[in-house]
């Protein structure tokens, strides 16, 4: 969100690599997509920092509101920390009748996540405090035949019910240590 | 010279040149066309769909601001049909954020609201979705309030267009699209805004204002701002 605090300088890293990815892509169609991609890729935490925006805007000439409209458009790109782990729930339809409101309503009560808020419904993430487990849900995976389909660390469940996600997250749980 | 071509509109054969919209054709020959984030000057975006018009022989409504005129186009700009999609148009703004007319700044001097009139919009039929959201006053002489934005993006082009400083966009999308300006920071904080003023007298709604003004004071003067506009080259 927004914050008047004075930003962090990038470090020597993270500007190399922003200068590459400017240099690879540059000319292409669609570049500050693909830059901005792999630089998320490339942050240990998975996200965009503004200070990271505001280089790339400042060295591609582009100016800061179209850059962060771009960020804020694409659902793929994060503007806070991920958390270690990624758990994706489909409200899609089809995994909404079979009940995946429940599976992301006991997640929230197991992981300590606020309920949901009115405005934003449509898109979620959120990351717990200590930065383990981010909780996300998606409009639909195209694997409806699955329905409930959930997400753990880029691997697919289908037809998962409360207990097999509880079993994924302690799981998940086990493997962090 | 740009070719000569021959367009009908309203079963009016009227001169153009190739490269004119419809609208501007239209326009020229002295027609109305309702429209919204058109503004003379700046480039068209085709956004809020007021200026809808039936060509003949196409199957679907199209924008007459951003649709190139061709010789021999028979362009209908005024029906019962076009009429209600305007309608329902400008239903849709009035529902998507909170307008109440009487206690904003441009009540009477606003052009959603004008248009309302003239389109005889008299209620909306779909349910307003009261939406919260802020007010940015922190710029020391002008208000942004989210409230009465219909995100026609006349101010994002304006100060891109004309001014340079390119301190507005659209961020978000559907319907929590929103105007930001720089990293979505506080418009005061601003490092880009020369504040001169242009995206105010542009913004058709009391969306953007000067501060010190009380309701029905805001009037905004757009003429100056078209002018400069049309000194430019050609569209960016
Ligand atoms: S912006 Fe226009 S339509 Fe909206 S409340 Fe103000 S006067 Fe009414
Ligand atoms: S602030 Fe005004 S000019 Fe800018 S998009 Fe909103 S209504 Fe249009
Ligand atoms: S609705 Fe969940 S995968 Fe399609
Ligand atoms: S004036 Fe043509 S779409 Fe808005």
């Amino acid at each position: 969100m927004a914050t008047t605090a004075a930003l962090n300088a990038l470090s020597l890293d993270e500007q190399s690599f922003a200068d590459r990815m400017i240099a690879a892509y540059a000319g292409t169609p669609g570049a500050l997509l693909s830059i901005l991609e792999r630089i998320q890729e490339h942050h240990p935490h998975k996200y965009l920092p503004p200070e990271v925006l505001e280089y790339v805007g400042d060295r591609m000439d582009i100016p800061l509101a179209q850059i962060y409209g771009v960020v804020t458009f694409y659902a793929l790109f994060n503007l806070e920390p991920q958390g270690e782990h990624t758990i994706c729930i489909c409200r899609g339809t089809a995994c909404h009748t079979r009940g995946s409101r429940n599976l992301l309503q006991r997640l929230r009560l197991e992981l300590g996540l606020p309920e949901e808020s009115e405005e934003g419904a449509d898109k979620l993430c959120v990351t717990t405090p200590d930065g383990q487990y981010s909780l996300r849900t998606v409009a639909c995976f195209g694997q409806c035949a699955l329905a409930p389909v959930v997400e753990v660390d880029h691997a697919i469940f289908g037809h998962v019910n409360e207990q097999a996600l509880r079993r994924e997250v302690e799981h998940l749980a086990g493997r962090k240590a | 010279m740009a070719d000569k071509i021959s367009v009908r509109i309203d079963g009016e054969y009227v001169a153009a040149q190739q490269g004119q919209t419809i609208l501007e054709v239209a326009r020229a020959g002295g027609k109305f066309i309702p429209t919204l984030c058109w503004l003379e000057n700046l480039s068209p975006v085709g956004g809020c769909r007021l200026c809808i018009v039936e060509v003949s022989g196409v199957g679907r409504l199209l924008p007459a601001c951003t649709t190139p005129a061709q010789d021999g186009m028979s362009v209908t700009t005024n029906s019962e049909k076009l009429t209600q999609y305007r309608r329902m148009a400008l239903e849709f703004l009035f529902s998507e954020r909170n307008h109440q007319c009487a206690v904003c700044v441009s009540n009477n001097h606003c052009e959603l609201q004008s248009m309302a009139q003239r389109l005889g919009v008299t209620n909306v039929r779909y349910p307003y979705s009261f939406p919260k959201m802020r007010v940015d006053a922190s710029h020391e002489r002008y208000v942004l309030d989210h409230n009465r934005c219909i995100l026609c993006t006349r101010c994002v082009r304006v100060c891109a267009e004309v001014e340079g400083a390119r301190v507005w966009d659209v961020s978000g999308r559907g319907i929590h699209s929103l105007i930001v300006s720089d990293m979505n920071r506080p418009w005061g904080d601003s490092k880009t805004c020369t504040s001169c003023g242009k995206c105010v007298e542009v913004c058709p709604t009391g969306a953007l204002a000067e501060k010190g003004f009380g309701v029905e004071e805001m009037v905004k003067r757009d003429r100056k701002v078209r002018r400069l506009a049309g000194r430019r080259g050609g569209h960016v």
